[in-house]
């Protein structure tokens, strides 16, 4: 064959494919051009390919070379074709449009209330400085309510005006001393009596005193009560706890300050403070466990000792938040719950 | 306790600013509240705590100035001149009830000149927000506020009869207070009486009959101790509280009663003349003697952690009232002053000079030794169980667990026995301790559903209070849910959490009767042979009567249950290297036949190359299939463990599995033979 008709036949293939290609309305007839110019087997192009053999050998190179670009300029239009079949034109008005801007297809996660997810950060900060989380009654008896916390009869936090002590169908029960605990510290007691030193707890839960609901108070909240004892324990240790403590809870270096206080369970008593913001903030209130709570629990104080603090979750849960009304926590608008 | 910064000074030199006067007495104990310029003074609010009456006046604030400031503490000698008779010659009293009035002392002026007070002590009371009233009446309350011991004065003439009888009040026994209200007595509260009646409340407040008014000439001056808890029922009872109330709650100097006796009657000589009656009639119990106390050097650093120089150590006790009466190398010994009754033990001399050496001396950087802790099972499955909860688009709630009295009967699955009650509400109207935590659920979705909120899906893991006799009761640890989805959908809640917790848990719906509950809707759920707990969609009545507009479907689960079962740390199983074949079937059965009765069979006939039986759905075609008939669908994952099955042996399985299904239910298969 000459070397002109091979290029014109060339020619011919590459312009009769291109229209091919472009003309292809949908996937099938766009298969089916691909077939008749570039099957691998029955191709046109393939023909055209075995065609070269008919060249002279001077030829050839010239030939080779524009049979090369014939091919460049096909498969160029199938893959053009192909882009244009995954993504319809605009112009093809009749069909569905893809539109990435549509939200991604719905579902619903849950939200934990914002008080359970303070008490896990307090569960996971105080594991890591080795307090196991320990448990309790919430129906106490006095004994772990009050006596066994050095909290004797005449004292005022006794008066029962200022607990939720509990009747059976109008009889009193537990000989008339059962009661919702007014704190966590009963759990330390319950430990203590059913566990020999060294002790590293911490207890987290629900108290009860009858306070009117305002935005500051409601008669149930939550506490944290953490309790160390062992035979070398001093204030020095609690203060670096409780710094170690607010330290991970606020991420970074934080002081802590002891003022004096008056509790019935510890002595020294103290509130702790902590400095954040160029402000000292209250963290709760803490000591070195009475001498009576040890014997109490049948420890003796001259060969154990140990500290206790506590705080309330809530108020912990509001300044973190920026909540200003406790009542908010016990409406549960799921709004209010789904902002955490 | 308000304290004048100007009154301070009569006792103590402050060259210190008030800034830092309050900083410091804030980090030994005093909590400062709030300073105010009144006048060419300051008001200064400190909080004082429960064990520390003896900061309820200047002199005890005084005091603290002086131990930690290392000043001299200046204190008056009151010494009363006495021109008058025998003060015996003119009353008597008898203690009648010495369990609420320990000690009662009275001294006698006469011809006093009741009159406006000078101007200092109307300014020193007004900067204490306290009104002057006259010479005599500021003149106790001068008193008060100086060293903490509540007076009163008697207008003498007044009593019906020279003596004074302390007694318990009569029950029914009305008393006329000086606010000119009257008040109902009752057994356990103290009055001071004269031959009539009762004449001043005890500790508490005086009487409207004897008042010291401008007529007054003859003043007999009360100097008393009285029981707290007497006291604090009293004031409680009555909601009569006072300056006097508060201090005697708080316990007052036992040895100060008679210093404040004559500080008052030298000041009444001073501003409203009269003559003093000669000695003091004085009754009561001995004052006891304080019990001296040994601080072992060595528990300061045991307990304080750090080191306090052992001469500083005595400073601190002796400027606070605690000389050392022995000592040696290793401790001393003191005996604590009568106004200090917070101190009858070592710890309590630790804490002292703990926190007047300073709580900021102590390192907050020790070395804590570290310790293992560990997380116990059940809060590893609360755990998963909030996480399935979440994924299930379960918000959770937290509600309170004393409710209503009309709460607790809507749904208790768990206990027949009447809910326990509180002795004060918790919230209005709500005093029973609920025994299912349901009831709140539901007003909380009651709340949220007259919000407007469209998809109120709640959950609470918390503690329902089955009553157990007279013991405690027994504090059940549940799982609540309440969901606007049906049945299916809050049962394929719990199906994923045994599925989570312990895969291949079989889950049994066994018929119940819960009044809240739709009686075809709902089931007692059981796994392992155990009660796991109840679920059910709400009865059309109970949707009534709980006020909510949509439907809901609850459940109330053990979750003592779902600890007991969990595979907290699962084997590794080998799988099957083998490709799996499904196959579907469409059962034809009578609307009697339940799934899992079919699902049994399915199971047993399958034989061990079932690898999971999935159920896909239930389909009624009452016109081909005839009525009272439904069409049961659900698919079959085949694998064996040794080879790939065929498409024949698993065709064959399937044929074993209809044939079962036709034997045991009658089933028939869909366009089958």
């Amino acid at each position: 064959m000459a070397l002109a008709d091979f290029l014109q036949q060339l020619d011919d293939l590459a312009a009769q494919a291109v229209q091919a290609f472009g003309s292809a309305a949908n996937a099938e007839a766009l298969e089916a051009a691909r077939v008749e110019f570039l099957g691998a087997k029955q191709g046109r192009l393939k023909a055209a390919q075995k065609g070269m053999g008919e060249i002279d050998k001077a030829d050839r190179p010239a030939a080779g070379k524009r049979f090369n670009e014939a091919k460049e300029q096909i498969e160029a239009a199938f893959k053009a074709a192909t882009e244009r079949a995954a993504a319809p034109a605009a112009a093809k008005k009749s069909e569905p449009l893809f539109d990435p801007t549509v939200p991604g297809t719905a579902f619903r996660l849950g939200r934990l209330h914002p008080i359970t997810q303070t008490i896990e950060e307090l569960k996971d900060i105080m594991g890591r400085l080795g307090f196991s989380v320990a448990d309790g009654p919430e129906v106490e008896d006095e004994w772990h309510n009050f006596e066994a916390l050095n909290i004797p009869r005449e004292h005022p936090a006794r008066d029962p005006l200022d607990n939720f002590y509990l009747a059976a169908a109008g009889k009193a029960i537990g000989s008339g001393t059962a009661l919702l605990r007014s704190q966590t510290s009963t759990v330390q007691i319950r430990v203590m009596e059913q566990t020999p030193p060294p002790i590293r707890i911490i207890c987290l839960g629900r108290v009860y005193r009858p306070d009117t609901a305002d935005a500051t108070h409601y008669p149930m909240f939550h506490q944290m009560e953490g309790l160390l004892i062992d035979t070398r324990v001093t204030m020095a240790d609690l203060k670096s706890v409780l710094r170690l403590f607010a330290t991970s809870y606020l991420g970074r270096d934080v002081h802590i300050r002891f003022r004096p206080s008056f509790f019935p369970f510890t002595e020294p008593s103290v509130e702790a403070d902590f400095h954040w913001d160029g402000q000292w903030i209250e963290f709760g209130g803490a000591g070195m466990v009475d001498p009576n709570v040890l014997r109490a629990v049948g420890y003796d104080p001259e060969k154990v000792v140990g500290f206790a603090f506590g705080l309330g979750i809530e108020r912990l849960c509001m300044r973190r938040h920026g909540i200003t009304d406790i009542r908010e926590f016990y409406k549960n608008d799921v709004r209010f719950l789904h902002q955490f | 306790m308000l304290v004048s910064w100007k009154w301070l000074q009569d006792y103590v030199a402050l060259k210190m600013s008030p800034g830092e006067l309050v900083e410091r007495l804030a980090m030994a104990g005093l909590n400062h509240e709030e300073t105010r310029p009144l006048g060419d003074d300051l008001q200064i609010d400190l909080e004082v705590t429960s064990n520390r009456p003896d900061c309820l006046g200047h002199i005890g604030v005084a005091r603290e100035v002086s131990v930690l400031w290392q000043t001299g503490l200046c204190l008056p000698v009151p010494q009363p001149a006495a021109g008058g008779p025998p003060v015996t010659e003119l009353t008597k009293v008898a203690i009648e009830c010495p369990d609420l009035c320990s000690r009662y002392t009275a001294r006698v002026i006469q011809g006093v000149q009741i009159g406006p007070s000078p101007q200092w002590l109307v300014e020193r009371l007004a900067t204490l927000g306290i009104p002057a009233i006259n010479n005599v009446v500021d003149v106790t309350n001068y008193v008060l506020m100086e060293c903490g011991q509540p007076l009163h004065a008697f207008d003498f003439a007044k009593l019906a009869g020279p003596e004074i009888i302390v007694r318990e009040a009569r029950p029914g026994e009305l008393f006329e207070a000086i606010n000119h209200k009257s008040y109902p007595l009752e057994r356990g509260m103290c009055v001071i009486a004269d031959a009539q009646r009762a004449v001043a409340l005890g500790g508490v407040m005086g009487g409207a009959q004897t008042e010291v008014s401008a007529s007054t000439t003859d003043v007999l001056i009360e100097a008393a101790d009285f029981a707290p808890l007497s006291i604090r029922t009293t004031a409680r009872r009555l909601t009569l509280h006072s300056p006097s109330s508060y201090r005697f709650e708080r316990g007052v100097d036992p040895r100060g009663i008679d210093w404040a006796s004559r500080r008052c009657c030298e000041l009444i000589l001073q501003l409203a003349g009269g003559r003093l009656a000669e000695g003091v009639i004085s009754v009561g119990q001995e004052i006891p003697v304080r019990e001296p106390i040994t601080l072992r050097l060595a528990q300061l650093p045991r307990i304080i952690g750090i080191e306090i120089p052992a001469d500083e150590v005595r400073r601190i006790l002796a400027a606070l009232g605690c000389p050392d009466t022995a000592r040696d190398d290793r401790s001393l010994t003191v005996v604590p002053p009568s106004w200090r009754r917070d101190l009858t033990r070592e710890i309590d001399l630790i804490e002292e000079v703990a926190r007047v050496y300073g709580y900021d001396r102590i390192p907050e950087d020790v070395g804590v030794p570290m310790a293992p802790s560990h997380r116990s099972d059940e809060d590893r499955v609360l755990g998963k169980v909030r996480q399935v909860l979440l994924c299930a688009g379960f918000d959770e709630a937290i509600t309170t667990s004393v409710v209503p009295e009309d709460w607790v009967g809507v749904f208790s699955p768990w206990t027949d026995a009447p809910a326990l009650q509180t002795s004060t509400p918790m919230l209005k109207g709500a005093d029973r301790l609920r025994r299912s935590v349901i009831p709140s659920l539901l007003e909380a979705r009651r709340v949220n559903e007259s919000l407007g909120n469209p998809v109120i899906e709640l959950f609470e893991t918390a503690r329902v209070y089955l009553p157990a006799g007279d013991g405690l009761p027994q504090e059940q640890r549940t799982l609540a849910i309440v969901s606007g989805g049906d049945y299916h959908r809050v049962k394929g809640v719990v199906e994923a959490l045994l599925a989570v917790l312990r895969p291949g848990t079989q889950l049994e719906a066994v018929d119940t009767r819960q009044p809240l509950l739709d009686p075809v809707k709902s089931s007692e759920l059981r796994v392992q042979g155990q009660c796991l707990g109840y679920l059910g969609e709400l009865s059309a009545e109970a949707g009534k009567q709980t006020g909510l507009r949509a439907g809901a479907t609850i459940a109330e689960i053990r979750l003592s249950v779902l600890v007991g079962l969990a595979d907290l740390i699962p084997k590794h199983a080998e799988q099957s290297p083998y490709p799996a074949i499904d196959r579907d079937l469409n059962l034809i059965v009578d609307e009697s036949v339940r799934w899992a009765a079919l699902a049994g069979t399915v199971q047993q006939s399958a034989g061990e190359c079932l690898e999971s039986l999935r159920y896909q759905e239930t389909y009624r075609d009452p016109k081909k299939d005839g009525a009272g008939k439904k069409r049961l669908l659900f698919s079959l994952t085949l694998r064996s463990r040794e080879r790939t099955l065929t498409n024949e042996e698993a065709d064959g399985i399937r044929q074993r599995v209809v044939e079962a299904c036709h034997q045991a239910h009658a089933a028939v298969l869909l366009g089958g033979v």
